[in-house]
């Protein structure tokens, strides 16, 4: 494919006719499915095939017109640094997205489009517009070059640098980090089984409890000795079903890992990363490192034992599409975090800096609100059982050692420039931002946190918030006016 | 600020958030409040009733006792909270940054630096409206979050913040 005009009105991909048809006659479905399947259920309504014959015809004209009306109206072009897309034939649209408010052009891939080898082409726009503008049938090599148009004519227009420096010379894309199947494998296992066998278990054991009901009632009729005999095969139950939901939910997040990362990809490209994954639907995003808002990085017990992080690019959310904006790169060993890091944030000045831990009172609320809150609300219920006075024991020294390392791992450092907060109980999570970027600073102060000096801090940017938890309160009102101060002066563009 | 260290040890000279030079909000901002606890306790007592009249056993009157005493608790409290948090409550407009405090319980001190705002708006509840108060919401590009929203202003000093803002916004662009 040569160079594109993109000054003069382009069409899809002529492919792209065959995407929209497949997309119209999965609207049409979803759209009629409870009418459709009336007519199969009850096949005596229409015995006539003669019928149904003509009106599956008729069907598929008016969506074969609908399609070749739709390509044929479809329209995109940049006139005057705005990026413009026409479609429609009955009611007409025009979007018009002037180019300096690009936030991202990422592509995404169905199964259907690999087939075709076209692609979905997402435009972004920043923060408080939040709209985006979908093609969904464009040619791959199209794509890219758009993409790469768009990237480097929004470059040209920032910088403004004589061209000739830049224009000529092709920077080549450098991949920093590529995932074999071994990695994803490593990933599938190193995630958090713990949460999702909770879940699963917690829904087994109402399957449980409601069989142990079923029980009961026949209990009755019998001897104790055969209650004797349910109660003591629910420990046996219990352990069986706890072994067989962790393995299905290892298998689940295995299978998870590599739908989502599968030949993933994180390359460098100037001031730009691209991240390509996926095995049914493949995504390509681009995210600018100015735009990056934070980079959050964490591991795990089983992740740190085979020495890898998972890394999250937090941009600026635009309301609806939350989830989209963020994009993580798993399976990064430090090696990968530390590039990421000096490129995003420059040299590291923040290592040197003073570990500033949250205070100890913090591990007293923690312990309160995990441990004693949710004994005491259960006691008036199960005070009765002599089970439960176990159960509360072991549950207050359990969420004691848990509060005790959530305390153990919140701590901050922080200098004239930049942010770096730690957090977790069992895995660790770090965030990092460059100060400037911080959207609005909120102080937080409990008449209990007053009386011992202490505060919280809260601080927002475009992506999110940052929490630094009971700290000394004068510091936090120094750390608060600091910080109000150095965003103040900021020149910089925060995105 | 030339000499301003690499440690988080900061300078004593930047302009401190100063508290006690806050602007209260509009008195009539309370029957607001009031109100709308009212509208609560109208709820509940309605809901409480409907319940009583269908439920088939009636429930003994201790625990009907129990039951009102808690509502009616609930509802005494947040009465004190609302009159005694409502001097807590107050915005500052300083040269580069707007400033909201609230919170008997949970204090709560929020600043917008002016280069940070999207946009402004002026909302309106029909009470507010009775009642000639207007609130003014600030939009910056970190979500609800960091939104902020000072209700419980005389709509005169509503419109003049907000074309303030407006104002100082179309600077930084």
């Amino acid at each position: 494919m040569n160079k594109i005009d993109l000054t003069k009105p382009t069409r899809q991909s002529v492919k792209g006719l065959v995407f929209i048809f497949v997309q119209s006659i999965r609207q049409a479905l979803r759209m009629f499915w409870a009418f459709i399947a009336i007519l199969v259920i009850q096949r005596n309504i229409f015995d006539n095939k003669f019928i149904i014959g003509i009106v599956l015809l008729v069907v598929l004209v008016l969506l074969i017109t609908h399609s070749v009306f739709y390509y044929l109206n479809f329209f995109f072009y940049v006139k005057d640094g705005n990026f413009i897309l026409k479609k429609g034939y009955l009611r007409k649209k025009i979007m018009t997205i002037p180019l300096d408010r690009i936030q991202s052009v990422n592509t995404k891939q169905n199964l259907v489009q690999q087939l075709l080898n076209v692609v979905t082409l997402e435009i972004d726009t920043a923060g408080t517009v939040g709209k985006e503008l979908k093609i969904h049938a464009l040619e791959k090599l199209f794509a890219t070059e758009l993409q790469d148009q768009i990237r480097s004519g929004k470059k040209k227009k920032m910088v403004a640098e004589p061209a000739g420096k830049h224009g000529l010379i092709e920077v080549p894309e450098e991949i920093i980090l590529k995932l074999t199947p071994l990695d994803l494998l490593k990933i599938g296992i190193s995630q958090n089984h713990l949460r999702t066998g909770l879940i699963i278990v917690a829904f087994g054991f109402q399957i449980f409890q409601q069989i142990q009901d079923m029980f009961k009632e026949k209990a009755d009729e019998y001897s104790n000795e055969f209650v004797g005999f349910i109660s003591n095969s629910n420990w046996a139950l219990i352990t069986f079903l706890i072994a067989f939901f962790l393995i299905i939910s290892i298998l689940f997040s295995l299978f998870r890992t590599t739908f989502k990362y599968f030949d993933f990809k994180l390359l460098k490209k100037e001031g730009t990363y691209r991240v390509e994954s996926g095995l049914i639907n493949k995504r390509n995003v681009v995210i600018p490192h100015n735009k990056v808002q934070e980079l959050n990085w964490e591991t795990g017990p089983i992740k740190k034992q085979f020495g890898i992080y998972n890394i999250v690019f937090k941009q600026a959310v635009s309301g609806q599409n939350r989830r989209q904006q963020l994009v993580d790169a798993p399976g990064c060993l430090s090696k990968h975090l530390e590039l990421l890091k000096t490129d995003l944030f420059g040299e590291d000045q923040l290592s040197s800096t003073p570990k500033i831990y949250s205070n100890s009172y913090y591990f007293r609320r923690l312990w309160i609100l995990y441990g004693w809150l949710p004994m005491i609300l259960a006691a008036p219920f199960f005070y009765s059982e002599w089970l439960f006075y176990g159960g509360a024991f072991f549950w207050i020294i359990a969420s004691a050692v848990y509060s005790y390392l959530i305390l153990k791992k919140h701590y901050f450092r922080m200098d004239n420039d930049q942010i770096r907060i730690s957090s977790g109980a069992i895995s660790h999570e770090w965030k990092q931002m460059e100060l400037y970027k911080i959207q609005s600073v909120e102080f937080r102060q409990t008449i209990f946190q007053k009386q011992r000096s202490l505060a919280s801090l809260h601080l927002m940017n475009a992506s999110g918030s940052m929490t630094i938890p009971y700290i000394n309160e004068s510091m936090a009102k120094e750390i608060y006016n600091y910080l109000l101060y150095h965003t103040e002066i900021a020149e910089k563009e925060w995105m | 600020m030339e000499n301003f260290t690499n440690s988080v040890l900061l300078p004593n000279d930047l302009p401190p958030v100063e508290t006690e030079k806050f602007n209260r909000l509009d008195k009539k901002y309370l029957k607001i409040s009031f109100f709308r606890i009212l509208f609560f306790a109208i709820v509940i007592a309605g809901a409480f009733t409907a319940f009583l009249i269908l439920a088939e056993e009636k429930p003994s009157t201790l625990i009907l006792i129990i039951i009102i005493s808690i509502l009616a608790l609930i509802i005494a409290y947040s009465i004190l909270i609302t009159v005694l948090g409502f001097p807590k409550k107050g915005y500052l407009l300083r040269e580069k940054d707007l400033s909201y405090q609230k919170g008997l319980i949970t204090y709560k001190l929020t600043s917008v630096p002016f280069n940070r705002i999207q946009h402004v708006e002026i909302n309106q509840g029909i009470l507010a409206k009775f009642l000639k108060l207007s609130s003014v919401k600030i939009y910056t590009a970190g979500g609800n979050a960091s939104d902020l929203s000072i209700p419980g202003l005389p709509v005169e000093d509503a419109q003049k913040l907000k074309a303030f803002l407006s104002e100082k916004i179309s600077e930084h662009e």
